[in-house]
């Protein structure tokens, strides 16, 4: 009897832990969607006087390599690399490196670009899988394309990191495009600051969208509900989370589609780390830990106004697989860098954004996922007050749109009309929508991530996506 | 009890606020709306009147097209901005010696007199959005309203950093070195900003440059000198090379790499000495920025000092020995000597750069 008392009392403390987790959770990222609000504003305002075109011709701009790391990309590759010559920006250099591809994308990089092997001098900074050739065209003097044996993603990078002759690098997915003048509002970062190490800019959902050579075309809203569901996410973990965390100056994920970084600091760190999935975020965290160990003075930014676009998966199936990688990547970050944590030695990234990280972005899903069987299971045996249920599950629901129609919102308020009025209202429809059903269904594949992170932290997966209008 | 009612007084306020969200993002959509339609048919608009204006048959005509544009445009400094782009972008069709381009030319003038570009600026000057002052501010000096500059002065001086930049980048393009420079001296202390602006100060600066350095060098401390000799390398400014010389043993480091490359880039035979002394300096950055510096002299002894960096323990110093090797005298037999020696690093400095560039000459 006793016992089944013990069982019934931790169900309802774990009920209302449940509650004040989610309740609390929301409410922080209601204060971050505000504090963003505010910040957006005032970089719009700020961007108005930066006539940044200006600076294309200035000499105070750094030149900068563009790193695409390519592993059977033979649907994207010639075109991402066309897309990319016509940035705008005065000098750079575009380097693709086939990740020892077993379909066609280094012979139609070779082919499309009139390209062939030179011999060179690689400057090995970071150890990398032996390099079988680096390819260079008249045609295309500013592009260069490596072969080398398959390492993964991270090893790749370092490859393109090697083989680069300036200062700044940027990683960009081979399925992603930058817009025309991304790359410039983003390294103006780096001048505004000289403390600046890594600027990360917007990545946008693409499905919908016509992008052609770098520039938004228009919009009509994609078919299907998984897409629609992602473009309101997006916008909610891009323009409330990331301006947030970057105005601490302590912001862990610079997406792996668009990132701009200081060479000669990601090389101080050793380079991206091999054997993980999470690179994208493991290199950030990495950089904030030497570089406050060492205590230099240096800068983490998010900029809202430089924009990618990415085609998002259109199944259920790919989202399973993406949201256990994100969260397989996290947990292993965090693992690696668990010394971080609530350790005052390093700042707001060990006491405020670690932390955070821990307790909410991990293991929030596991609360949250316990929460949706047991909460319903109490009700069912009469330990939760049905008013009580209620009221939490509106509650929850609630916050959860306030956040998301926020932030569509700051989009409204930021952007160039991306969208008319109509089918903004219609996206907004989704923000509410996304509560029932398609959230819990990811929360679902993040446990999920963290279950098998034993099994599948070294596991990339191939993701169907969508292909960009030639 | 109590809790109940707190569950009920949050959904409402929840509610409430959602409905606000709802309510904001509904009329910004709609403003937006209404946005993209008036910018694309005023954009149709003004298309028409800049192109009625081209091509006017006759004067008359032409004025009266650009009294309705300067109607269309009313007050709007976008507008006007749209209008004079239209007629740069015809007009950048031609050649400059083309008449079209010098009619065109001169149509952006007689535009601007009808429709008073400047009297659109200085209203945005009551702006209290200092980021709208500040445009206004540089665009008054684009158009060399010198009646502006008492003002321009003023707010160099504002305690907003961004607005102060904007005005004093106004008088860089009035070339006035005195008031440039004491918005430069007031914020040399702060390194991360002061580095980057010394360059474009000088860059889009309009006056006397080694005018603008005088003062600058007097007052500053030895960052701030060591950004403006980078800055002003590549104007070649004689009156300072023999500081160049002097400082290219400054006990600071950047002052001493900042002089030698000031020194390289002026490429001149006296200078073959002092370059030869700093190419075997113990810091590769100095190393590097002589060997350019040699490649520029025609002399036996520098080529010789070049070829023997490209055996540099530093990558770059190597890379840059190639590089600079390449646009040098140099003989067949030596280049066969370096490709063909037992020097690995030296033979992969020189065969990276020239596989590119007989690619290039293919």
């Amino acid at each position: 009897m006793s016992f089944l008392n013990g069982v019934r009392s931790f169900i309802v403390i774990f009920n209302f832990f449940c509650m004040a987790f989610t309740l609390i959770l929301s409410l922080i990222y209601v204060i971050q969607m505000f504090v963003s609000l505010f910040r957006v504003r005032r970089d719009y305002e700020k961007n108005f006087s930066n006539d940044y075109i200006r600076y294309t011709d200035s000499n105070n701009l750094l030149p900068i390599s563009l790193v695409i790391p390519a592993f059977n990309e033979q649907e994207n590759i010639v075109q991402n690399v066309r897309s990319l010559m016509t940035i705008n920006y005065p000098e750079y250099e575009i380097i693709v490196v086939n990740d020892g591809s077993t379909d066609k994308t280094g012979e139609l990089i070779i082919n499309a670009f009139e390209m062939h092997m030179i011999e060179t001098s690689i400057r090995y900074r970071i150890p990398t899988k032996n390099i079988r050739g680096v390819y260079y065209s008249r045609k295309y003097p500013n592009l260069l394309y490596v072969d080398k044996e398959n390492g993964g993603k991270s090893d790749a990078l370092n490859a393109g990191i090697n083989i680069s002759s300036y200062p700044l690098f940027t990683c960009l997915d081979a399925d992603s495009r930058i817009e025309k003048d991304a790359l410039l509002m983003l390294s103006l970062e780096f001048i505004k600051d000289s403390r600046t190490v890594i600027a990360g800019g917007i990545v946008r959902i693409a499905n919908g969208s016509k992008i052609v050579n770098g520039e938004f075309k228009g919009f009509s809203m994609p078919k299907k509900l998984v897409e629609r569901f992602q473009i309101v996410e997006y916008y909610r973990s891009f323009l409330s989370g990331r301006v947030f965390w970057s105005a601490s100056n302590s912001l862990l994920v610079v997406s792996g589609a668009f990132g701009l970084f200081r060479k000669q600091t990601v090389i101080d760190v050793g380079g991206y780390k091999t054997n993980t999935i999470g690179e994208d975020m493991e290199i950030v965290v990495r950089v904030h830990r030497y570089l406050r160990k060492k205590k230099i003075k240096y800068r983490v930014i998010f900029n809202e106004l430089s924009i990618c676009w990415t085609q998002g998966p259109m199944s259920l199936k790919d989202i399973r697989s993406q949201r256990r990688r994100w969260q397989i990547g996290l947990m292993d970050t965090l693992i690696s860098h668990r010394a971080l944590t609530f350790n005052p030695r390093y700042g707001a990234v060990g006491l405020l954004s670690v932390p955070y990280n821990w307790i909410f972005e991990l293991f929030g899903a596991v609360v949250e996922t316990i929460g949706y069987f047991l909460i319903p299971f109490s009700l069912l045996m009469g330990e939760l007050n049905m008013f009580f249920f209620v009221m939490y599950f509106l509650l929850a629901v609630m916050l959860g749109i306030i956040l998301s129609e926020g932030s569509l919102v700051l989009e409204q308020y930021t952007h160039r009309a991306t969208m008319t009025a109509k089918q903004s209202i219609s996206i907004s429809i989704y923000a509410i929508l996304e509560n029932f059903g398609y959230r819990q269904i990811v929360s679902l594949f993040r446990v999920e991530g963290i279950l098998k992170y034993r099994k599948l932290r070294k596991t990339w997966g191939k993701i169907k996506r969508k292909e960009f209008e030639q | 009890m109590r809790y109940e009612l707190l569950a009920v007084i949050g959904l409402i306020f929840c509610l409430v606020i959602i409905g606000i969200e709802y309510l904001f993002h509904y009329r910004l959509a709609e403003l937006q709306d209404e946005k993209t339609i008036n910018t694309r048919q005023l954009d149709q608009r003004i298309k028409f009147r800049v192109e009625g204006i081209i091509y006017a048959p006759t004067d008359l005509s032409r004025k009266s097209e650009i009294e309705a544009l300067a109607k269309d445009i009313d007050n709007n400094f976008e507008t006007y901005e749209k209008s004079v782009s239209i007629i740069e972008n015809t007009r950048d069709k031609f050649d400059k010696d083309d008449e079209e381009y010098r009619d065109l030319d001169q149509l952006i003038d007689r535009v601007d007199e009808i429709v008073d570009p400047v009297s659109i600026y200085a209203s945005m000057l009551d702006s209290n959005d200092i980021y709208h002052k500040g445009y206004a501010l540089r665009r008054l000096a684009d158009l060399g309203a010198e009646e502006y500059r008492d003002v321009m002065i003023e707010l160099s001086q504002d305690k907003h950093r961004d607005l102060a930049y904007n005005a004093a980048m106004a008088l860089a393009k009035f070339g006035d070195a005195e008031n440039v420079a004491a918005f430069l001296l007031s914020i040399q202390d702060d390194r991360l900003y002061s580095g980057r602006i010394i360059n474009e100060f000088f860059d889009d600066f309009k006056g006397d440059r080694v005018e603008l350095s005088r003062i600058l060098f007097e007052n500053c401390n030895p960052y701030m000198m060591s950004n403006i000799i980078k800055a002003i390398s590549p104007y070649k400014l004689e009156e300072y090379h023999r500081m160049f010389v002097e400082n290219s043993a400054s006990k600071s480091f950047q002052i001493k790499v900042a002089s030698i490359k000031a020194l390289a880039a002026f490429g001149n035979p006296d200078d073959e000495q002092l370059l030869q002394i700093a190419a075997q300096d113990k810091e590769w950055v100095v190393r590097a920025a002589a060997v350019k510096g040699l490649s520029l002299l025609d002399s036996p002894t520098a080529l010789a000092s070049v070829k023997n960096a490209l055996r540099d323990k530093e990558w770059w110093v190597r890379q840059t020995a190639a590089n600079a090797l390449t646009s040098m005298d140099i003989s067949p037999r030596d280049l066969e000597d370096i490709l063909g020696g037992y020097d690995r690093f030296a033979a992969d400095a020189v065969k990276s750069v020239l596989y590119k560039q007989i690619d290039n000459l293919a």
